[in-house]
């Protein structure tokens, strides 16, 4: 079996994070992190940014737009009904609806982007290189291909900095 | 660590010739136009009332969540809510100004008003002052409690305390929830008689609690542009911004809801009120209410980039206080005055009021160190930190 993959164990967020730190310093290079929960300082640390919330905002400007259009056509244009005295364009009343359609349309559109953009669907074969990262364990992945210097060096600093365990293994996908 | 502020002498005398100069217009404008004048005074006694009240709640909501991120700042929406007794003396005074204020204290309407009559038991000047006196006890009697058991925290020490004051809290709120709800309807709601809403004190609850909010951030950021409260970093700015903002939009929902609802269902008794504020002028400041209340802060405080920028937060709070003076505006003057006015008595009694508040405010904030000594969650707060 073809060890590939060097995963180091952290029992909590703050030694996982120096231990982030700690071999980004060195030079190596971390191939994926898993955490019981979402940290954003693991995010910043693996140097990843997100548009997520420009692309909601986006998302929920074209919505309110697009269906106080859409209430505009259908209730001034193209059929005035008379309700009670009221103006055909009843801008009051819209506003109820503009609120929930535009959470439903940011809600939806945010969960296809995100599905698209991690790849992410049902069915889809999944990695996981350590079952307890969805218990209360941090996982540490990296490449073993990817390192420039030796893994030994690497696995002494992931002990040194307070991982409970460090194994190395071939990730292989499940289903 | 001693964190105490001095209160400068220059401070004082800016604060004595802003009353100086209210009590001037005041004295004046009560002889040439008391109808204008109470409304007036009315509008700017309840505006810093309840700040000091939407300040008291602030504290007692971070009692009650047990917040960490906040405990540092604890003595500025303290030292607002020491306002409340002088602004229950000053309420008093109204007693010679109902007249003109509240069409209702009148015989003859009384006389022919089948409506009014209808709500004499409820609306008649001795209940009116019971009511109001009671309620004022209740208000300075919980915050004096919090107040003092957040004192002798700083002196004795110890979690006991901090239990103390989350039970006050947890107490004060249900008291301010009724009390407060019924002052917005006497005070304010009943200048138009023959209307009634249910969400009317809810949407002025959630006023204060913004305004009262925003002047807590405002105060807290000059205090930090001065050199104080040097602890205070990007995360504490974030959470002032985001309060701020979640209480405009909990405003903007709760005062659409109120116009919508009359709008939609179109009963003469209950449009009259919005009618009266479409006509006579007053239509434009139905609008800008919504766009500085609701639109500004919502647009301002939404990107990331700008809900962490101090001067933008400090800009937006600065424009809220506005926006309550407008919100309150609007709620009075159509009922008191039926014409838009505004000139120099208006100006003249912000200001003298605005001294006033300060001269409180100060004296209070000044009297005791600015950051607590013995709170369980002070450690927390001074090295608050978000992602």
């Amino acid at each position: 079996m073809n060890k590939n993959h060097i995963i180091g164990v952290f029992d909590d967020e703050d030694s996982l994070m120096s231990a982030v730190h700690e071999v980004k310093e060195k030079g190596f290079e971390i191939w994926e992190i898993f955490t019981p929960y979402p940290i954003h300082e693991v995010i910043e640390a693996m140097g990843k940014k997100t548009r997520f919330t420009f692309a909601a905002f986006i998302y929920g400007f074209l919505g309110a737009a697009g269906v106080l259009s859409f209430m505009y056509y259908t209730a001034v244009i193209d059929w005035p009904i008379n309700y009670g005295g009221k103006p055909t364009n009843a801008f009051p009343s819209f506003i109820v609806v503009t609120i929930v359609i535009t959470i439903l349309t940011v809600t939806l559109a945010s969960l296809f982007t995100f599905s698209l953009r991690a790849k992410i669907y049902p069915g889809k074969a999944y990695i996981l290189p350590d079952a307890r990262s969805t218990d209360d364990k941090f996982v540490m992945v990296f490449d073993k291909s990817k390192q420039s210097s030796g893994s030994g060096d690497l696995e002494s600093i992931l002990l040194n900095k307070g991982a409970v365990e460090v194994y190395e293994k071939e990730l292989q996908p499940q289903i | 660590m001693d964190t105490k502020i001095t209160l400068t002498k220059g401070f004082q005398y800016v604060t004595f010739a802003m009353m100086a100069i209210g009590i001037a217009v005041i004295a004046y404008s009560f002889f040439t136009d008391p109808t204008r004048a109470w409304a007036n005074f009315l509008l700017n006694n309840y505006m810093f009332l309840s700040i000091a009240i939407g300040a008291s709640f602030f504290i007692a909501l971070q009692y009650i969540s047990q917040s960490g991120w906040s405990a540092m700042f604890k003595r500025v929406p303290e030292a607002m809510m020491s306002y409340i007794p002088y602004a229950g003396i000053l309420m008093l005074l109204l007693f010679f100004g109902m007249h003109s204020i509240y069409h209702w204290t009148h015989e003859d309407a009384l006389a022919t008003d089948t409506l009014i009559q209808h709500k004499a038991p409820y609306l008649n000047i001795p209940f009116f002052f019971i009511r109001m006196i009671v309620f004022f006890l209740a208000w300075v009697l919980m915050t004096r409690l919090i107040r003092n058991a957040s004192l002798n925290e700083d002196k004795v020490g110890g979690r006991s305390f901090f239990e103390k004051s989350e039970l006050l809290s947890k107490i004060y709120i249900f008291i301010l929830a009724i009390t407060f709800s019924f002052a917005t309807f006497d005070w304010i709601m009943s200048i138009d008689v023959h209307w009634f809403s249910t969400l009317f004190s809810l949407k002025n609850f959630v006023a204060a609690f913004l305004h009262g909010t925003a002047t807590v951030v405002l105060v807290v950021i000059i205090l930090h542009q001065r050199g104080f409260y040097k602890e205070m970093n990007k995360s504490h700015l974030l959470d002032f911004s985001r309060y701020v903002f979640m209480l405009s939009i909990v405003w903007g929902y709760f005062a659409f809801s109120q116009f919508m609802i009359i709008w939609y269902g179109n009963i003469p008794e209950e449009t009259e009120y919005f009618a009266h504020r479409w006509n006579s002028g007053f239509k434009v400041i139905f609008y800008v209410n919504f766009f500085i209340n609701w639109f500004l802060p919502f647009v301002l405080l939404l990107p990331q980039v700008l809900n962490k920028n101090i001067k933008v937060v400090k800009a937006v709070v600065i424009i809220l206080i506005f926006g309550q003076y407008l919100d309150l505006y609007e709620q009075i003057f159509p009922g008191v005055m039926h014409h838009p006015v505004f000139g120099i008595t208006e100006v003249g009694f912000f200001i003298g009021f605005a001294g006033l508040f300060l001269f409180i405010f100060a004296k209070a904030l000044t009297a005791v160190p600015l950051i607590p000594k013995n709170h369980p969650y002070l450690d927390e707060s001074l090295h608050h930190h978000l992602h």
